[in-house]
Parts: C-alpha cells; structure tokens; sequence
C-alpha cells in the first residue's frame, strides 16, 4: 500500500481547444498522504470539480500527471469511490436496483453489508424508486454506492449542498466513520468552510484554477497568526496574507517569518478565517503552495 | 488489500454487466420484444390466411371474367394487401426504432443525466461499459431484424403467383423489407446512435442524429449498389409498347440509328401512326433498357449489405475511440 493517496504534478485542464483562457486547472501541484480527510476549499468555478473528475479517470488531464494510490487514475478505478455534485442516479430504479448495479459493476469487491447500512441509516425503504427520493436521501443513495465499492479514495464532489443540516450531520457521521474504520482517504470539495471544521485534518485550497493553500490543517493554523495593534506598524518580512486598516487599527492575517513587533497581539486563526484571508487577499505567488506543501509533505 | 482483485477478467465481469443492463432497459426490451412478437404473428397471418384467402378470391375473379356470374372476395384482396403494406414498412422502420432508442436511451441520456460517469467510477472501464451496450444490444437487435425479414420473405412468396396485384420483387419496400439488408441497418443504426450520443451528449439530438445516419446510410446504398453491379442492357424494336425488361431499371429510352440514348417519350409502339411520325422524326431504331433482371437480387442486396455493415463497425469504433479521448486523453488513443 502507497503512503500517498493522491498526487499532482503541473495537472492542468484546458477546456475547449483553441482559447487558452479557458484553463479550469493550470499548474497544480501538491501530495496527500493516505488516510486523511482532505477538504478542497475555493469559490464557484475554482476547479473543484476539475480536480476531482481528473483524480477520477472521468476527465484527461491536458497537461501534467496525477497519481491515485500510486497508479494512474484508469488503472486506480476499482479502488476509487466517487461521487458527483449532482449525485447522478438511475431515477427508474429502486434504491435496491441501484444497490444491485453497484455489486454487478464492482464484482469481486463489493460490500453489500455497508451499503445496505448506508442506506437503512437513513431510514430508506430500499423499493423506493429513485426518482422520488429527496435532495438528502439521494445523496446517501450515491454515498451507499461509493462506499460499498469499499474504496481506498474516496472523491466527493460537494457531498453536503443542497442538504439540511440534520442530514449533513448524519452523513458526515457516515463518512467519518468510514474513515476511521477502514483508514479511507477521503477527499471532499465544499464551498462551505463551516462544515468542513473539525472533520478535516487536510486542507487543498483552490483559487482560479491554481492552489492557493496546501497543507496539513493543523500546521496551516500553527504557522498564521491573526494579529491586531496599532495602524502603523511594520509588517514588512512577514508573509501578509490580508490586511486592513479601520482607523488607527490594523488587522491582518499573516505568516510570520520570524518574531512578530511587540505592538501587536495575536492568536491562531480558525481555519474559516484562514481559509477567507486566502481567497479575499491578493493572489501572491510567494504564498502559493511550493512552499508550504514541501514543507507538510 | 483489494488490489487482488485489479486483473477482473472479461468471462467472469460479463454476467454480472448484462444482468445489470438488462435491469437498466428492461421497458426497451419489452417494448422490442413486444413489437417483433406482434409483427410475427402479422406476418404469419399475412403469409397463411389472408394469402390464401386472396388466392381464392384472385381464382373466383379469374372466373369472373369469362364466366356469367360474377361473385369474389373483394375484402380478402384488399386485407391481403393492406396487412402487406403496414407490415412491410413496420420491418423496413425497425432500424430506425432501434437507431433512436441507442441515441437516446442507451448513451445520450446517460451522457446528459451525469449518470455515464456513474458507471464509469464503478469497477468497470468505459470501454467495457461500451462495449457491454453495443454487443447485447446488438445481439437482441439482430435476432429480431433477422427473423422478421425471413418471415417477411416467406409471406411475400406464399401466394406461389396466385395474387395478381402482389408487389413485385423490384418494388421499393419489398426489395428491401426481404433482404438482409435491414439487419445491417438496425447495427448501423445502433452503433450511430451510440455514438451521436456520446459525441453530443443530449438525448434528443443524437436520436435525431442516429435517425439521420440510419436514412442517409440507406439513401447511399439505395443509390450506389445498383449502379456497383454489372446492368443489363436490352433494346427492343418500336414495335414494343415501349422498353423492354423489368426490374430494376436505371435508364432507359429510344435508340437512335447513329446509337444515342434519348428519353423515352412515352409515345407507345410505331403500330400508331403518331407514334411512327414521331419516331421517325427523332431518327429513332429501337427501345432500350438497362436493368438488374430478378438473377440479381442477391447480388445487389449483399452489394448493399456490406457496406452498411463495415459503415456499423466504423462508426462502433468511433465510439471507442471518441470515449477513450474523452475519459483518458489524447495519449491514451495512439
């Protein structure tokens, strides 16, 4: 077994052929250790969903390579559970006829057992035709299906929109007791930071198509402080990631480099916060990934 | 470590992808199955009863015009001939049904509702899934084109000459509706289906593209495959009602005395006066026809055939080929 779940190398995804605007990934670059819960964080349009579908084998990359468990996407699709955003389903089947597609596409590795607790956690009668099924129930349908392929990777794809928050809780229960049993990596994408909070120890921030943050969460929070003090003082040495003056106050979000000025006062930002300075503050490449991921990798 | 299980052969999946397919297009199945049970019985009624009953009813018209009484089953004729016709084109549009339903039902909408890239993350390979919803498919369609088009063929000879108005083997849709060539169009259909699907990726527009490919496949060879074998061509003095020699006829007209070919002006034979001055006027010597005598029909029919099949196996690849792009890149083709 590799100790890397997923891997990146200059991955890049251009759309269309002819405009080279359209890159939806471009230059990204980064490694997840096994067994982490990864949260892919970035605004609408980002790549999210591009960076999944590449680590899929749904999508060919343009330009770069990424490694799943050590093999190319293709070669890795029978150890990779996926979901995506729109939860696609067979509406004309039952939720028993999907559970039955899975074990007749995934022979030889199937769990019907965990799929079928997947699906009678959340009190579904599994002769309901999918088709009638809530945002909710849909949703675990698809996770049932991933989960009894009984993946090492598992790829969601915004696995909590459009649900309510008693379902989000139960199905990142799910999740993260999938995780601890069987030591999956999961990878999940969300343009909700909140939900992501105390489930992830891995965070991939993505910001126009390239990477923003990489890194262990923990370490990410350890190496910024959130400071305040005085309008005046120097920030110069330290990696700025954002910065505002109301008054005579400043409040940045920074990665120190060194002592920070006694003037000012501070404490480990949340990971919301973080994550926010990052996409609201100018795009530096000097805090782009290459250094930061080395460092966590 | 489930890597074990990566080398999943072809033999041991194969099962499994068919029993899920068929759960997938069960109403498709039923509905196919439902339409070549229904078109069998037709023509089984078509080829026994109601010929014979046509028989007696052509031998009861036969006395008719030499004899006093006049008595025949005119409804049997017309039935006969009715029943003919529908069941005759209901074969001739089984490739179309079967081109819309691979565009839409079998690849377009699976592109279109997310759902393809469902099957695709599951343990089997596109291709796989390609080639698992063209060969069962192809299997089923086949079977049932194949065995309507025998049948067809045996209802059209049952009447052994006995009905005078029966269509003659060169007419349209009889010609087609009893060769093989409808099988190799429900393939050819199916397989441009499949890929009209999957290159557009909406359900409606590659049932419309399946559909076109099917009718432009056929317009081809309706117009290549006779002009492929050797005609023959058979002149007639103008004393003949007009040319001479029926079947399949690619030109024909008036022979002049320095040999060109002119349009037959549909004057009759030189025994009418007019039609003397006319001829002679035109410098015209004979009638002249070139056709594909009944002798042909096999000929032409696998002239016709062929290509469709090697047209359904191109655009089959061009499936596979299209969806490895697709899902692995460029790289992964060559």
């Amino acid at each position: 077994m590799t100790d890397t779940a997923l891997e990146a190398a200059g991955l890049g995804r251009r759309y269309g052929r002819r405009r080279a605007d359209r890159w939806a990934l471009r230059d990204c670059s980064f490694r997840l250790p096994a067994a982490r819960v990864c949260a892919v964080v970035g605004p609408n349009g980002a790549g999210k969903s591009t960076l999944l579908a590449l680590a899929a084998g749904l999508l060919p990359a343009t330009e770069g390579t990424v490694t799943v468990l050590g093999a190319t996407p293709a070669a890795a699709r029978h150890r990779i559970g996926y979901v995506a955003q729109a939860k696609p389903l067979y509406p004309q089947l039952s939720v028993a006829d999907t559970l039955a597609m899975g074990a007749d596409l995934n022979p030889g590795h199937w769990d019907a057992a965990t799929a079928a607790r997947v699906v009678s956690d959340g009190d579904l009668d599994p002769r309901t035709r999918v088709r009638t099924l809530s945002g909710g129930q849909r949703t675990r349908v698809a996770l049932a299906l991933a989960l009894g392929k009984r993946p090492e990777l598992l790829l969601l794809d915004e696995p909590m929109a459009d649900l309510d928050p008693l379902a989000r809780h139960e199905l990142m229960g799910t999740l993260m007791a999938q995780a601890a049993r069987h030591g999956t990596t999961i990878v999940m994408s969300s343009h909700v930071v909140a939900e992501l909070e105390g489930s992830c120890d891995h965070l991939l921030l993505l910001r126009g198509g390239r990477i923003g943050l990489a890194g262990e969460i923990d370490d990410l929070l350890a190496a910024h402080r959130r400071v305040s003090g005085p309008a005046d003082t120097v920030l110069d040495g330290h990696q700025v990631v954002e910065s505002r003056t109301t008054g005579r106050q400043l409040t940045a979000l920074l990665r120190p480099a060194g002592p920070l000025p006694a003037a000012l006062t501070g404490a480990p930002p949340t990971l919301e916060e973080l994550v926010l300075a990052h996409l609201r503050g100018p795009q530096d490449p000097a805090a782009s990934p290459a250094a930061s991921q080395k460092a966590t990798a | 470590m489930t890597t074990a299980t990566a080398p999943v052969t072809g033999a041991l999946t194969a099962p499994h992808r068919l029993r899920w397919l068929l759960r997938l297009h069960r109403p498709a199945l039923y509905v196919w199955t439902a339409a070549v049970v229904v078109l069998t019985a037709a023509l089984l009624w078509l080829g026994g009863p109601l010929t014979d009953a046509a028989v007696h009813a052509w031998r009861q018209y036969d006395v008719c015009r030499t004899g006093a009484t006049c008595v025949y089953d005119q409804d049997a004729i017309l039935r006969y001939k009715d029943v003919y016709q529908y069941t005759t084109w209901a074969v001739l549009a089984l490739p179309f049904l079967v081109a819309a339903w691979a565009g839409a039902a079998l690849t377009g909408r699976e592109v279109e509702s997310g759902t393809a890239h469902l099957a695709w993350t599951q343990g089997v390979s596109p291709a796989r899934w390609l080639a698992a919803k063209l060969a069962a498919p192809a299997a089923v369609a086949a079977a049932g084109t194949a065995v309507l088009v025998a049948l067809h063929r045996w209802a059209w000879l049952a009447d052994h000459g006995g009905i005078d108005t029966a269509k003659s083997w060169s007419s349209f849709e009889t010609y087609y509706a009893n060769g093989p060539l409808p099988v190799a169009l429900a393939l050819a259909g199916l397989a441009a289906g499949a890929l009209a699907g999957l290159a557009t990726g909406r359900a409606l527009a590659a049932l419309a593209w399946g559909m076109s490919a099917t009718l432009a496949l056929w317009g081809a060879v309706h117009l290549a495959a006779p002009r492929l074998y050797p005609a023959v061509t058979r002149t007639a003095g103008l004393d003949h009602d007009g040319p001479v020699g029926s079947g399949i006829v690619l030109d024909s007209g008036i022979v002049t005395a320095d040999g060109r070919h002119l349009p037959d002006p549909f004057c009759g034979s030189s025994a009418y006066s007019t039609c003397q001055a006319l001829y002679e006027r035109i410098d015209a010597v004979g009638f002249f026809s070139v056709y594909h005598p009944r002798s042909h029909y096999w000929p032409l029919q696998l002239l016709a055939t062929a290509p469709v099949l090697a047209a359904a196996a191109l655009l089959a690849l061009a499936a596979f080929v299209l969806l490895r792009r697709r899902t692995q890149g460029k790289a992964a083709t060559a």
